[in-house]
């Protein structure tokens, strides 16, 4: 009974230890479970496979091989680097343009609608948020067929106003736009609500003293607005540059991950890491090249994670947790 | 949370597009500089919304459009019919439907469920394992459980659990670190003097955490199974890898399926898919948008 109360530091300005409620692994238990088995036992799994040669050709007999699965992704000698180093370029300048564009069309949105002598504001915001509201699966297959090169409606509003067809999805460059395009139309609503939202936190009092004080407009929004949003929106970007480095529908559902590349059978231009992870297994039955990926992931978003909790201070919160 | 003096009076103090209105009920007059600023500012949003809405209208056209050449530009369908309509029932979409409805419903259930009792766990009671608990949950929410696609596919190849709706189900009520998350932010809020004077009364845990807390936290309720819930209709690659005959696809699958080689690219009833879909889903996130935003809003800064 005393063994894990002893265990907790006894501090010195704490005033009295509180008792252990040992109901609450009670309350606990199923979480623990389902947690345990069904997300740490498939990381660790994961993990394993990343270290052995677990393949189709390795379905039942596979062995441990070390970092060789690392060190076939990242040397750039090997010919299957260019699955991984392409891909990690792309993802990364996918997440930050998705990132940065929702942002600044969410920001800009945020301050035309926030502005007091535009009645009808609420109803612009309802109409904005649509693209948002609508599932992703759905609106981004349905951007497939819109942007179809051949009979896609987008190339055919491009004709009546006199623009030559664009090949969306089968050009490398105009597959890697789309992709950005798509992600940012179903994104920025997100954006605009949060700077929305922070725009209007900020107090009117501030704005009035700037006024008597003689500020202009622009030198109130760079003194007040910017700071306030700023403070408001980092903690957002980042978990938003995270999901973004791990959007998987928004790129497969849209090009599957094409137009192929000539070099790598396996992933195309707009594979992110992700979705190379995903065809892997189970286009190409790797899964042990598949873990490999994930477990890089892992430790990008570990990073990008630890970043945050720094950032809000979440990690300090944590300390004062007894 | 927000701190507005102007209209601190009336009944939306955060509501800053209520327009000014003087006490005898006059608008203001705009002064020639807000004018130029508020008509050009109306026409930048026309145009996004425009960009924003035209993509949504031409499927919703197409949907109506017989001729199975995906779309024609127009947003008057030339032969209005419900063709498309009658040739998804026939893929088995209702199917699909149920399916997403089916899974949804369980997982999200369930899900509120054990988040109640964890959050309840981490929020009002004192155990050892607490705080690396609580790490544990914030690391956890940045990993999408599909990271380990490889692993989960492995293992239920392994153990013949594939293509099996009830596999499914326990694999996407994988995540939830971060509902966990949500929800002990959510409880932090109600305040402690609550459950101090139902034990003063001699309420023991459980009814502490039935009768207190649970009618506190209903809106982060609500807004975690609708978050599970809409996600069974919004997620395709755990169901592809996991769901492999029609019957038991769900509906991202099964649209997915329809303009892939399976069916033989079929826009016109994936488009009518789309619309029936996605008009109740567009419904349920407006209705309840004002509740998942107050519940993110006091769930999230509440570390």
């Amino acid at each position: 009974m005393a063994t894990p109360a002893s265990t907790v530091p006894s501090v010195q300005f704490r005033r009295k230890k509180r008792k252990i409620d040992w109901s609450a692994y009670g309350f606990l238990t199923p979480a623990i479970i389902s947690i345990s088995v069904l997300s740490l036992a498939p990381m660790a799994y994961t993990i394993y496979i990343g270290f052995t040669n677990y393949d189709a050709m390795h379905f039942l007999k596979y062995q441990f091989v070390g970092f060789q699965n690392f060190v076939e992704l990242l040397n750039p000698s090997n010919p299957l680097s260019t699955l991984f180093l392409p891909t990690l370029a792309w993802t990364v300048v996918f997440a930050l343009a998705v990132t940065a564009f929702n942002y600044l069309i969410g920001l800009f949105l945020a301050v035309l609608l926030n502005n007091k002598n535009m009645r009808e504001s609420s109803v612009y915001r309802a109409l904005l948020m649509i693209s948002y509201a609508v599932p992703g699966v759905i609106s981004i297959l349905a951007w497939q067929g819109l942007l179809n090169p051949d009979f896609g409606q987008i190339n055919m509003l491009l004709h009546s106003v006199g623009i030559a067809a664009i090949p969306w999805l089968t050009n490398p460059t105009w597959a890697r736009i789309a992709v950005i395009m798509v992600a940012v139309w179903s994104g920025f609503p997100y954006m605009m609500m949060v700077s929305l939202g922070g725009l209007q936190s900020i107090s009117t009092d501030l704005y009035e003293a700037a006024a008597i004080d003689g500020a202009n407009w622009r030198q109130q929004f760079s003194k007040i607005t910017m700071p306030a949003l700023w403070r408001i929106s980092v903690p957002l970007l980042i978990p938003s540059f995270a999901f973004n480095f791990n959007n998987f529908n928004g790129v497969y559902l849209l090009t599957g991950g094409g137009p192929a590349r000539s070099t790598n059978q396996f992933v195309g231009y707009t594979d992110t890491l992700a979705s190379a992870a995903y065809k892997l297994t189970l286009q190409f039955n790797k899964y042990d090249l598949a873990s490999a990926i994930s477990i890089m992931l892992f430790v990008i978003v570990a990073v990008f994670s630890i970043i945050q909790m720094k950032y809000t201070g979440a990690l300090k919160a944590f300390e004062e947790v007894d | 949370m927000s701190v507005d003096t102007k209209n601190a009076g009336s009944a939306f103090p955060s509501d800053v597009t209520k327009p000014p209105v003087f006490r005898d009920g006059k608008r203001r007059h705009l002064k020639p500089g807000e004018s130029v600023v508020l008509w050009s500012s109306r026409v930048v949003i026309w145009a996004i919304i425009i960009v924003a809405i035209v993509p949504i209208l031409f499927v919703i056209t197409a949907s109506f459009n017989p001729s199975n050449s995906y779309f024609s530009s127009s947003l008057i369908p030339a032969n209005f019919s419900f063709a498309n309509y009658a040739a998804l029932f026939q893929q088995g979409f209702w199917h699909w439907m149920f399916n997403s409805f089916f899974v949804g419903a369980i997982v999200a259930i369930v899900q509120v469920g054990f988040t109640l009792m964890g959050a309840f766990a981490f929020s009002r009671q004192h155990f050892f394992g607490r705080k690396w608990g609580l790490l544990g949950l914030i690391i956890l929410q940045y990993f999408p459980n599909f990271l380990a696609i490889a692993a989960i596919y492995a293992a239920l190849a392994q153990f013949g659990m594939i293509n099996d709706l009830g596999s499914y189900m326990l694999v996407m009520l994988g995540g939830s670190a971060y509902n966990m998350w949500l929800m002990k932010g959510y409880m932090d809020t109600v305040p402690r003097d609550l459950d101090e004077a139902a034990r003063i009364d001699g309420a023991g845990v459980w009814q502490r955490f039935t009768r207190i807390i649970l009618p506190l936290v209903v809106p982060m309720m609500v807004v975690i199974f609708l978050f599970n819930f809409t996600g069974a209709f919004n997620e395709y690659i755990m169901g592809s890898t996991i769901l492999q005959t029609p019957n038991n696809y769900t509906l991202g699958v099964g649209l997915y399926g329809l303009i892939q080689g399976q069916f033989a690219k079929s826009w016109g009833p994936f488009a009518a898919g789309a619309v029936l879909a996605g008009v109740p889903l567009v419904l349920l996130y407006g209705l309840s948008q004002r509740y998942i935003a107050s519940g993110l809003v006091s769930g999230a800064t509440k570390g």
